[in-house]
């Protein structure tokens, strides 16, 4: 009689062994949670959520939920730019989200991906911060732009972005007081582009690409491509981080990808 | 600039990670087909290429076909064999705590010097300073040291250095140190006389008759890194000279 | 066309190398880059102990600290940390070194603009002072696509910064240099570690960029190789001579 060979079922064995559990489902194109290769989680995006702020929106993608919101205050601008408000953004990744994050100063990663955020909306140009001048010199609103996660199941920059620039898009600045001649007067933010982004993880032994990486995922991937667009097509932005192969080819095929994805992801976001 | 050609081996052949070896300098020993012994600064990559891994000179020894990186490095690991000096930092029943300048601490058996049985221990305190041999290193474990010769069971000049004083310098200047050649120890020696223990760990013991001598060694030693033979010589003579 | 440094005289010129290696007395390895006026210093230790609360059974644990030229580390400071140690991970082979750290330390010294690629050209001469085993080398470079003139300016000064219409810093190691000369083609399709851009461009600009920052990635090796082979023939002087 022989002796039974040494089993387990399979989610001992994704326990085991992660990576090769999931190596198993990438090379028949097809994911632990059923999805192909390069498709994207089910997108929803509402906006004004919170009726305190300026603007808000949330946004869930698969697991991921965000939620931003908009408050303008009033500053002292700059001395080097007295004609320019402040744009301020932050992503917030509290221990609610996930217990991946501990309670204390923000993580490397929540920096990170604020900074990446402020980036973009800097160097694409996406406000003229001229528009939030009050008074030269004197005072400038200040827009505070918190994006806070709720829940952390992978891919926070597209998520996080993707709010941020809903809740702008619907942001409103109430002026009250001022002058006799109007006692409230408002004006909505003029956004110059909207820039959206696609995520992609890499793996280096199966030169696997996986589009919308979740939490596992992120985790036993090797690196990251994001890839921001505006409606026009034209690049926001390229980050490819870790991994160690990673061909010009793949980066191409990628930006493609990733042309698909946001313009999917502004008619989710158009829609009211 | 990645694959090297073994026309250039008279002079120095310098590798960087990354840099393959080609595949034919490798097997030029026919006799020895397929027979290639590795040795330190080189690995097999996942595409079946010979990397190396680190900068250094490409050395080769034709006896067993053996390749390997000379390189310099001021942190030690720990490998199986080598002559290395350490401080004792801890005592326990059964072990010495012993600083060698790797990760970790290593270990020295109290029943591994020569003579030692249950009964009769050596007993060496915190801070004394050991020579020693690595008998077993592994990357994943602390490396275990012993004060004798494992065939013989004599202590072959390991043990307790006492007196003089301990020196830090690189890998590769503790290397030189060992050949018997050694221009700087040679050219000291003919002013000062004095012992020494050079450990593969990059640690010096130098002892001499007083302790302004035991100095001059240690600078001596330490200045001749970057030298040539004739700055060595001036600078041997400088360091005699304002004693 | 003469660039606003007035040191150079092409718009794909970088600024004068230099590099010194082995400046730390305390340190493992350490290293200092420049690109023109643009200096940072790098210091490694390890394989050394690492806390226990971030070892590691199978690997080397990499920590990066960053430093800018003044006042504390920043979230941009901490985002550059990421890159860099992401962008080394998968090139140390830390496996050979399980349960153990290495600190990488990264100081700013004069910015001059093209502070995150010095970084990493630093930070590869460290490495290698240290000894720390790798799979290959890298190098960076900068460039942005110029404002008015719409052309790409390789390593450009703070002042070419300020009129940059997107940025983009660009990481590839030595190894995907094999294939580009087998195949001698006009474009190379090139592996890259890490690339990082900003502002507004498009597709064919951002792969343009990539091709000439390759280009110069090359010369960068070739310092690197140079800068390790004086101090090697330095070391070894006295045996062979």
């Amino acid at each position: 009689m022989a002796t039974p060979a040494f089993t387990f079922t399979p989610s001992t064995f994704q326990k085991l062994h992660p990576a090769e559990f999931f190596r198993r489902f990438t090379t028949e194109g097809v994911r632990p949670d059923g999805r192909l290769l390069d498709s994207f989680r089910p997108t929803t995006v509402h906006h004004g959520v919170i009726s305190t702020a300026n603007g808000s929106a949330m946004v869930r993608i698969g697991g991921t939920t965000v939620v931003c919101g908009v408050k303008a205050e009033v500053a002292e601008p700059r001395l080097d730019a007295p004609d320019q408000g402040y744009l301020v953004p932050n992503v917030e990744l509290s221990p609610m989200c996930s217990s991946k994050f501990r309670p204390g100063p923000p993580s490397e990663q929540a920096q990170a991906v604020s900074e990446a955020i402020n980036r973009v909306l800097k160097e694409s140009k996406v406000l003229d911060l001229k528009d939030l001048c009050i008074e030269e010199g004197k005072a400038v609103w200040v827009l505070y732009v918190d994006a806070v996660c709720v829940a952390y199941d992978g891919n926070i920059y597209d998520a996080a972005l993707a709010a941020i620039m809903a809740a702008l898009n619907n942001g409103t600045i109430k002026v009250s007081g001022g002058t006799a001649a109007n006692d409230e007067n408002s004006f909505k933010l003029k956004l110059a582009r909207t820039p959206l982004s696609a995520t992609f993880a890499i793996f280096d032994t199966t030169l696997t690409i996986l589009a919308d990486p979740n939490v596992t995922e992120e985790t036993i991937s090797d690196g990251q491509i994001s890839i921001t667009l505006d409606e026009t097509g034209l690049l926001c932005g390229v980050t490819k981080i870790g991994a160690a192969s990673c061909s010009q080819r793949v980066l191409k095929d990628c930006v493609q990808s990733a042309k698909k994805r946001t313009l999917q992801l502004r008619g989710i976001m158009n829609q009211l | 600039m990645a694959s090297i050609t073994t026309e250039q081996e008279s002079e120095l052949l310098i590798v960087l990670p990354g840099d393959q070896l080609p595949e034919s300098g490798l097997m030029e020993d026919s006799s020895a087909a397929h027979r290639l012994t590795l040795g330190p600064g080189l690995a097999p990559m996942d595409d079946d290429s010979i990397t190396a891994v680190k900068a250094g000179i490409l050395k080769h020894n034709a006896v067993g076909n053996r390749w390997w990186v000379e390189s310099n490095q001021r942190r030690y690991v720990a490998a199986q064999g080598e002559s290395i000096i350490g401080v004792v930092t801890g005592k326990t029943a059964e072990h010495y705590k012993v600083d060698i300048g790797a990760s970790q601490p290593a270990l020295l058996g109290v029943l591994a010097f020569e003579g030692a049985t249950k009964r009769n221990k050596p007993n060496h305190n915190i801070g004394d300073s050991l020579y020693c041999r690595v008998s077993m290193a592994n990357k994943d474990m602390e490396a275990e040291l012993e004060c004798m010769n494992p065939t013989t069971g004599k202590a072959d000049g390991f043990g307790e250095l006492k007196g003089g004083f301990i020196i830090k310098v690189s890998l590769g200047l503790a290397r030189r140190l060992l050949d018997p050649k050694n221009l700087v120890l040679r050219l000291l020696g003919q002013h000062i006389p004095f012992e020494m223990a050079v450990g593969t760990n990059g640690k010096v013991w130098v002892n001499s008759a007083s302790a302004q001598h035991t100095i001059l060694l240690c600078n001596g030693i330490r200045n001749s890194e970057y030298l040539n033979a004739a700055e060595c010589v001036a600078m041997v003579k400088s360091l005699v000279e304002k004693m | 066309m003469s660039r606003l440094d007035r040191t150079r005289t092409s718009a794909h010129q970088l600024r004068p190398f230099f590099s010194s290696q082995n400046l730390l007395n305390r340190a493992d390895g350490s290293a200092q880059f420049d690109f023109g006026e643009s200096s940072v210093m790098c210091s490694v230790v390890g394989p050394s102990e690492v806390k226990l609360r971030d070892e590691k059974l199978d690997k080397a644990t990499i920590e990066v600290v960053v430093r800018p030229l003044v006042g504390l580390p920043g979230i941009k400071d901490k985002a550059r940390e990421q890159a860099i140690r992401e962008t080394l991970e998968p090139l140390v082979l830390s496996g050979l070194h399980p349960r153990t750290g290495i600190q990488i330390v990264v100081q700013t010294m004069k910015d001059d603009g093209c502070i995150l690629a010095t970084a990493f050209n630093a930070t590869i001469l460290a490495l290698l002072d240290a000894g720390i085993p790798l799979k290959s080398i890298l190098g960076a470079v900068t460039c942005i696509v110029d404002n008015n003139s719409n052309e790409i300016l390789l390593d450009p000064t703070t002042e070419e910064l300020a009129n940059a219409k997107s940025t983009h810093t660009f990481v590839f190691d030595n190894k995907s240099s094999i294939t580009s000369k087998e195949e001698q083609q006009e474009s190379v399709d090139v592996a890259t570690l890490y690339s990082d851009s900003t502002g507004l461009f498009s597709e064919e600009e951002y792969f343009e960029c990539a091709q000439i920052c390759y280009k110069a990635v090359q010369a960068v090796h070739g310092f690197i190789r140079t800068a390790v082979q004086k101090k090697l023939e330095k070391e070894y002087q006295q045996i062979h001579s």
